[in-house]
């Protein structure tokens, strides 16, 4: 159906669009264009710093003395449904020494130098909880609210709630996403109008020097932008001519606003990918001079030039790829793996909010860090943890959260959030309040049924708002 | 609002009340025990208890998912005193005053505890699941307004009415459309020009451009008949199948792998997309081609005796659904599956939102959730994977040769794995003899290794050229020497000492080895070979036992056991010294000296036998990603969705609403026979109704209902009621024929009006809901695509097969491999691997959508990211060249003509002569603007075009810059609206 027919529609009554939508003369020709929040935002932004594989909370951000003491001995209760049912060993003590940071006094372990200088900005969430043990489903969950089948991913709501304020950019950008446990599928504007799809910026296994094009077909085909223009005048008065003579046909105007819309695009995108622009005490900061922080660091860079750009919803993924084939994911080897995994982001993330800070910017943008899932406080394969969604931490940064603070608590043993448990949805639910949506008014209708990123579940933690 | 009112009952209270269905759900009686338990107990044990007390696992016997697992199996007695909450167990345990504390994730709500106490207080009221074999629809249940819905009434078949310009109608769907058109004031738009009809149909059948030959001839027969002359060249075109099959793809969610984890692959999907093109194209009827697709592995073969291969592949269209085979909640894996299959069924042929009453009754439909079982009950009597309760499901494929037949292929292959399983099985035997034998010396040979370890290093001699110097060496002297002293073999000693040398890897099994005081280390050295002869006694104890069963099976020609299976983790020393490259460890290498001749010589012949088994294997059979029936499942409704909160038993049976108590009688063993013809019938007052507005909608951009897959409340009102029923019925009445109803449809005037809209039409019907015109409609993706690459003069019109890598690799992952290079293939778009994880970018830029689920009609979007794609693409880019050499290539052709040739071929549409020289005058400006350019600048391929200018050519010159400018024009006529818009 296209789009004029859904708005009709909802003119008739069907409220095919939410009630927002039916302001939308505007909205139907740009849908990308601002909106207005339904309550207070605050914040503006979000960037996504998304880390697959599954990082173990227990050796990062929440560490549990009871695992000391009982180190070795079994599980004193029931294991929940876990991804591999043998292996098992007993309890697992953290290999990494925990310290107290800052003046908030929040602990970090070792495998986070450069983040623990930033302890104060943060708020640590230790009481995530998802409903999937296996990678495909709960990063479905996590990007898109469900881990059974295809919905929109979270970056595409967000968009679809709030426009985005860059015209001459893409609204949701995903950088170098993976092709792995459902792939696209996480940045897909699913049942929504195909403008609210991420757009991705290369895929996982591209290195930052194999991106010539940043944004695909953003680059002229060796041709000199005025010989371009000069060809655009000659197709957009062959297509005025049309539209004239077709009359009334609102499609052939839209086109015609897409065109120029993209000699904007072609002109602007790429200085936003451009880092030659940016200092060599910039670059050194990211650790684009080191082999192991150059690629996440150049993610996060670009990130913060999105951001700055007004990009709505910017998403860096650090995944899977050739030389890092497991990401996160430490079924053995727990200790070479998170201290390689850490290496590569630690200093990246620290430069982005010191960069962030510097630049104002952390007061409108929210930063968001998860795994799709944590670890198990009990071993595998003798020195390796299982997946946990039962219980384990993701934090925020930045705008609409309170700085220094912990959320929530998990267990003794670190296997099941306890306090203030923070569902995927909740999580979501939070960061569209921040963003000024209200979870349960932005609904899209589809299939005989309005849909929300929440579902029907979905409660805003407000305790840790700012 | 009401209508706001109703949105917001779809989006948050409709799936939170998960009822218990059955007659008397709509009067919610909370004060009546069975409710108080389904709505306040129930729920509860789901959420906080079954995980360690359900199906799943029963801690301490309790099993929170039926009644009778509240009695610990009689063992310790029920948790529950009925009554007594005082007396219960499971009310001091959530109350926390008892030495068990439940759940220990943390207490209960207060609210909570109160209600479990009042449950028992009530006397612990639990429902049984009630046995019924009715269905639902015990007539009365539904409301008169529910069983008056429009679609659910019969077909009926309506004059076509009468009207006043009579002479406009060409066919009785004309009479329909301008009875309304004259009702409502309105003239329909005049007759389009022949050349735009030309591409309208063409497009339109077909989904390519008229050629320049078809354009010619058309223009030149002026014959009565030659438009139809040419609906019925198109239709008898095999591009047509690929057209039309592809809208049914569309319909059928169709792609070549799963989506989600690990994207694995349906290796032969496309057997199932090269069915649907050729039934188009051989026109086979509708209610056959749904039969086929529902039951065809049930139905007889056209020859008859012979194995209906076809029907087998046609049952793709149930097995080629999304599906999360790495899911670990098996059950509801399974469940996420079937509800897929339950909701393509129901969008696709009956245009019903079934999968909504998944979890209670549907909100807006008269489908009850007995109704949704009744569905699953059939597909869960279906196999669509194999070993689903594996770690990782497997996908089923169905031979496609008699079952005798493929048995030849599988049961040789099983002769092959025995030996192989004989020969390692003589491996293994051997090398469990070699390692016990060698267990004593584990000690002897570690604290020395230790030792070594410790050393100083040797001092280095002065380097020298020759090749005994090299450290290695250096350090094999110290081994030598280590070992004559301790009087142990070198080359041991070595390995010992290799494999306790640091590596990456973590060993925290090794830290007291290499921690160990000097004077502790033979205590130390006895500890792990003592461990190491407990873990080895007990596996190759294990291993032997197996053996000796699986000789025995095989003796008796039964399925021999799983092998046990062992995780290096649990003793890692063991695992890494006595496998692989450890010092204990047998290989190829050594197995001469260390197993017994008599295994030597069994393990030589075993080799050759199984050599001589590979080079007779028969070829592997073809196959199909299809379903076939499994055992019949005795379903019951799932509370709230969940699949371990049983309901009621159910019957396998089709939606009471539209069966009107006629159930038909269930046969076969899951009853999707039944279900294949009940859906085909002409009686079924939807299914009819379903596919004739598709088709409209398919000609026309939009459907006379807007909804195509939901024709329940919530989807749009016909918009011509009488006019569906007059296509449905004719649909029937011509046995189905789609060709036949594209006949009916391409050759009225209603389709052959003008697009150009007047100002009336604008006002009063933006939507052309009345069709006063012909809506202008954009290209699809594999329009586009195909398009160009027919302009380029590149296209490749070979059929079917499959462009997937790794066919036939079984379950191999597409996971990590980069996107489908389009650009290297020229085959018809539709052929293209559709990935779900990956959809090729140019199909996703053009709203193909996801291939995920039912697709009635595609979204069609202008955005920028398109118009880059225009501008910028090298794909556009080469076909622009290619479209601007063959203007080119004759020399001798006046620039005027290629100028209309151009047109012609991308926009089917004669260039009036002020186009032409505005053409003519931009490529002149444009080599203008280019000559102060390099070369290089202007994007021109080093090739060269056509030689260098000759003088009695009517073209300037031939060169680069001549090119250049041609290829600019031909890529604003392939960006133009005239070209992306079908009108």
């Amino acid at each position: 159906m296209s789009r004029r027919a859904l708005l009709r529609q909802s003119a008739c009554g069907f409220g095919m669009l939410g009630l927002r939508g039916l302001l939308a003369a505007e909205e139907a020709r740009n849908p990308l264009s601002p909106k207005q929040p339904h309550i207070r935002a605050r914040a503006k932004r979000v960037i996504f710093l998304f880390m697959h594989g599954g990082p173990s909370h227990l050796d990062i951000y929440d560490p549990k003395p009871r695992l000391e003491r009982d180190h070795g001995k079994p599980l004193p209760f029931a294991r929940p449904l876990t991804f591999a049912e043998e292996q098992v060993g007993g309890l697992l003590k953290s290999p990494f020494a925990f310290k107290r940071h800052g003046q908030s006094g929040i602990p970090l372990s070792e495998l986070f130098p450069n983040l623990a200088n930033h302890v104060d900005e943060m708020c640590i969430v230790r009481s995530m909880v998802g409903d999937s043990v296996a990678h495909g489903g709960a990063l479905m969950q996590l990007h898109t609210g469900t881990n059974t089948f295809t919905r929109p991913s979270w970056g595409s709501w967000v968009v679809y709630g709030l426009g985005t304020e860059n015209q001459n950019l893409p609204g949701f950008i995903t950088i170098k996403p993976t092709l792995f446990h459902g792939g696209a599928k996480n940045y897909s504007a699913g049942f929504l109008p195909a403008a609210y799809e991420g757009t991705p910026i290369g895929y996982a296994a591209l290195g930052p020097d194999d991106l010539k094009e940043p944004i695909q077909y953003l680059e002229r085909p060796g041709m000199p932008a005025d010989l371009q223009r000069f060809e655009l005048d000659m197709l957009q008065k062959l297509n005025r001519r049309n539209a004239e003579q077709a009359q009334f046909d609102p499609q052939l105007d839209g086109r015609i606003q897409a065109f120029e819309l993209a000699a904007r695009m072609q002109t602007e995108a790429p200085e936003a990918f451009d880092l030659t622009k940016e200092s060599e005490a910039t670059k050194k900061l990211y650790g684009l001079d080191n082999d192991e922080t150059r690629d996440f660091g150049w993610q996060c860079l670009v990130a913060r030039r999105l951001s700055e750009r007004g990009v709505r919803f910017v998403q860096a993924s650090h995944t899977y790829r050739v030389g890092n084939p497991v990401g996160w994911d430490a079924h053995s080897n727990l200790v070479p793996n998170h201290v390689g995994r850490a290496k590569q982001v630690d200093q990246p993330i620290s430069a982005l909010l010191t960069d962030l800070k510097a630049r104002g910017l952390l007061d409108d943008t929210l930063i968001v860090w998860s795994g799709e899932f944590g670890r198990t406080p009990i071993a595998q394969s003798g020195d390796g943890r299982d997946h946990n969604p039962y219980g384990y931490t993701s934090w925020m940064a930045g705008a609409g959260v309170k700085h220094g603070f912990i959320y929530g608590a998990t267990d003794e043993f670190g296997y099941h959030a306890v306090e203030d448990r923070m569902h995927i949805h909740d999580l979501h639910a939070t960061v569209l309040h921040i963003l000024g949506l209200d979870h349960k008014k932005l609904t899209h209708f589809h299939g005989g049924r309005n849909f929300r990123l929440t579902d029907v579940a979905g409660n805003v933690a407000e305790k840790l708002l700012a | 609002m009401r209508s706001l009112d109703r949105l917001r009952v779809a989006g948050t209270v409709a799936l939170l009340l998960g009822l218990a269905a059955g007659p008397s759900v709509g009067v919610l009686r909370a004060n009546e025990p069975d409710e108080f338990f389904e709505t306040k107990v129930r729920p509860l044990f789901v959420a906080q208890c079954q995980v360690c007390h359900g199906d799943k696992q029963q801690m301490g016997d309790i099993d929170l998912s039926r009644k009778q697992g509240l009695d610990r199996n009689g063992a310790a007695g029920s948790i529950v005193v009925a009554g007594d909450p005082d007396a219960s167990p499971l009310i001091h345990a959530i109350r926390y005053d008892s030495k068990i504390k439940m759940p220990p994730t943390g207490k209960l709500s207060d609210g909570e505890i109160a209600d479990l106490t009042e449950w028992v207080r009530m006397g612990a009221p639990w429902p049984e699941p009630k046995v019924s074999q009715q269905s639902s629809g015990a007539g009365s249940e539904f409301t008169e307004e529910e069983k008056s819905w429009w679609s659910f009434q019969p077909v009926k078949r309506p004059e076509p009415p009468a009207v006043r310009k009579a002479d406009w109608a060409r066919s009785p769907i004309d009479n329909f459309i301008l009875a309304r058109l004259e009702k409502e004031g309105f003239e329909p738009a005049p007759e389009v020009d022949k050349l735009t009809l030309l591409r309208r149909v063409t497009y339109d059948l077909t989904g390519l451009p008229p050629t320049e030959r078809e354009i010619a001839d058309f223009l030149a027969d002026d014959s009565p008949k030659a438009y139809e002359n040419i609906v019925e060249r198109l239709l008898d075109s095999s591009r047509y199948g690929e057209r039309w099959g592809r809208h049914w793809l569309d319909v059928a969610r169709y792609a070549d792998s799963t989506g989600v984890d690990e994207d694995h692959k349906y290796p032969y999907a496309w057997k199932y997309r090269d069915y649907i093109v050729d039934a188009f194209n051989d026109d086979v009827p509708f209610d056959r081609l749904l039969r086929e697709q529902i039951a065809g592995d049930l139905l007889p073969a056209d020859n008859p005796g012979a194995l209906n291969t076809r029907g087998i592949i046609a049952t793709g269209f149930m097995a080629l659904g999304p599906k999360l085979i790495a899911e670990q909640d098996k059950k509801k894996m399974l469940y996420d599956m079937i509800d897929e299959q339950i909701e393509v069924v129901g969008k696709a042929v009956l245009g019903l939102t079934l999968q909504c009453a998944r979890c209670h009754d549907h909100k807006f439909d008269p489908i009850r959730q007995r109704d949704y079982y009744s569905m699953a009950s059939i597909f869960r009597s279906t196999k669509q994977v194999t070993d689903w309760q594996s770690h990782v499901s497997e996908l089923y494929f169905a031979p496609l040769v008699p079952d005798d037949e493929a048995d030849l292929y599988f049961s040789h292959q099983k002769k092959i794995e025995r030996k192989k399983q004989r020969i390692s099985n003589i491996v293994d035997e051997q090398t469990a003899a070699h390692v016990m034998r060698s267990l004593h010396e584990v000690p002897k040979y570690l604290a020395p290794a230790r030792e070594l370890l410790n050393a100083p290093k040797p001092r280095m001699s002065a380097p020298t050229a020759t090749a005994e110097a090299t450290p290695g060496h250096e350090a094999d002297a110290v081994v030598a020497e280590t070992a004559s002293k301790y009087g142990l073999d070198a080359g041991l000693l070595g390995k010992w000492f290799d494999y306790l040398k640091p590596t990456d890897e973590v060993r925290p099994h090794l830290d007291r080895l290499l921690q160990a005081n000097q004077a502790d280390l033979p205590t130390v050295a006895e500890q792990y070979r003592a461990e190491f002869e407990q873990t080895a006694s007990k596996r190759y104890g294990e291993l032997a036992e197996w053996r000796t069963k699986f000789a025995e099976a095989l003796a008796k020609d039964e399925t021999p056991p799983e092998k046990p299976f062992f995780f290096a983790g649990e003793n890692r020393f063991f695992t890494e010294t006595s496998a692989g490259n450890g010092p204990l460890s047998v290989t190829k290498e050594n197995r001469e000296k260390l197993f017994s001749s008599e295994a030597l010589e069994q393990l030589a012949r075993l080799e050759i036998e199984q050599k001589e088994l590979e080079k007779t294997l028969p070829p592997k059979p073809p196959m199909a990603n299809a379903v076939a029936e499994e055992a019949p499942h005795q379903q019951n409704v799932f509370v709230g969705g969940n699949v371990r909160a049983l309901g009621d038993e159910v019957p396998k049976a089709f939606p009471a609403i539209l069966t009107h108590n006629e159930q038909p009688e269930i046969k076969s063993v899951s009853g999707r026979l039944e279900l294949a013809r009940w859906l085909s019938s002409a009686d079924n007052p939807l299914t009819a109704r379903v596919m004739a507005n598709r088709i409209w909608l398919w000609h026309f951009g939009e459907g006379l209902v807007g909804t195509p897959n939901n024709f329940g409340k919530v989807g749009a009102q016909p918009t011509h009621p009488e006019l569906l029923d007059y296509l449905a019925s004719e649909f029937v009445q011509r046995g189905w024929s789609v060709k036949a109803m594209h006949r009916l449809i391409v050759l009225s005037s209603t389709y052959r009006m003008s697009a150009d809209t007047t100002e009336q039409a604008h006002e009063k019907d933006p939507e052309n809901q009345l069709l006063s015109h012909f809506t202008r409609r954009r290209m699809d993706a594999e329009e586009i695509r195909d398009t160009l690459l027919a302009i380029e003069g590149a296209i490749d019109y070979g059929m079917g097969g499959t462009l997937q890598t790794g066919v036939g690799q079984g379950m191999t992952t597409t996971d990590q491999l980069p996107p489908f290079d389009v650009s290297k293939s020229y085959r018809r778009t539709l052929y293209l691997p559709l990935r779900r994880a990956n959809i090729p970018k140019l199909l996703t830029l053009f709203d193909f959508g996801d291939a995920t689920t039912s697709t009635g009609a595609r979204a069609s979007t202008n955005v920028a990211p398109q118009a880059l794609f225009m501008m910028n693409s090298e794909f556009v880019s080469r076909v622009a060249e290619g479209f601007a050499r063959r203007l080119l290539a004759e020399r001798r052709m006046p620039d005027e003509e290629r100028v209309r040739r151009a047109w012609l071929t991308a926009l089917a549409k004669e260039p009036a002569a002020a186009e032409v020289s505005e053409a003519l005058d931009y490529m002149r400006a444009f080599r203008k603007q280019a000559a102060t350019k390099d070369a290089q600048d202007i994007g021109s391929s080093p090739q060269q075009g056509p030689d260098d200018p000759s003088p009695d050519t009517p073209s300037y010159y031939y060169g680069e810059p001549t090119l250049a400018a041609w290829r600019s024009y031909c890529r604003v006529l392939l960006a133009s609206n005239d070209f992306i818009y079908i009108q």
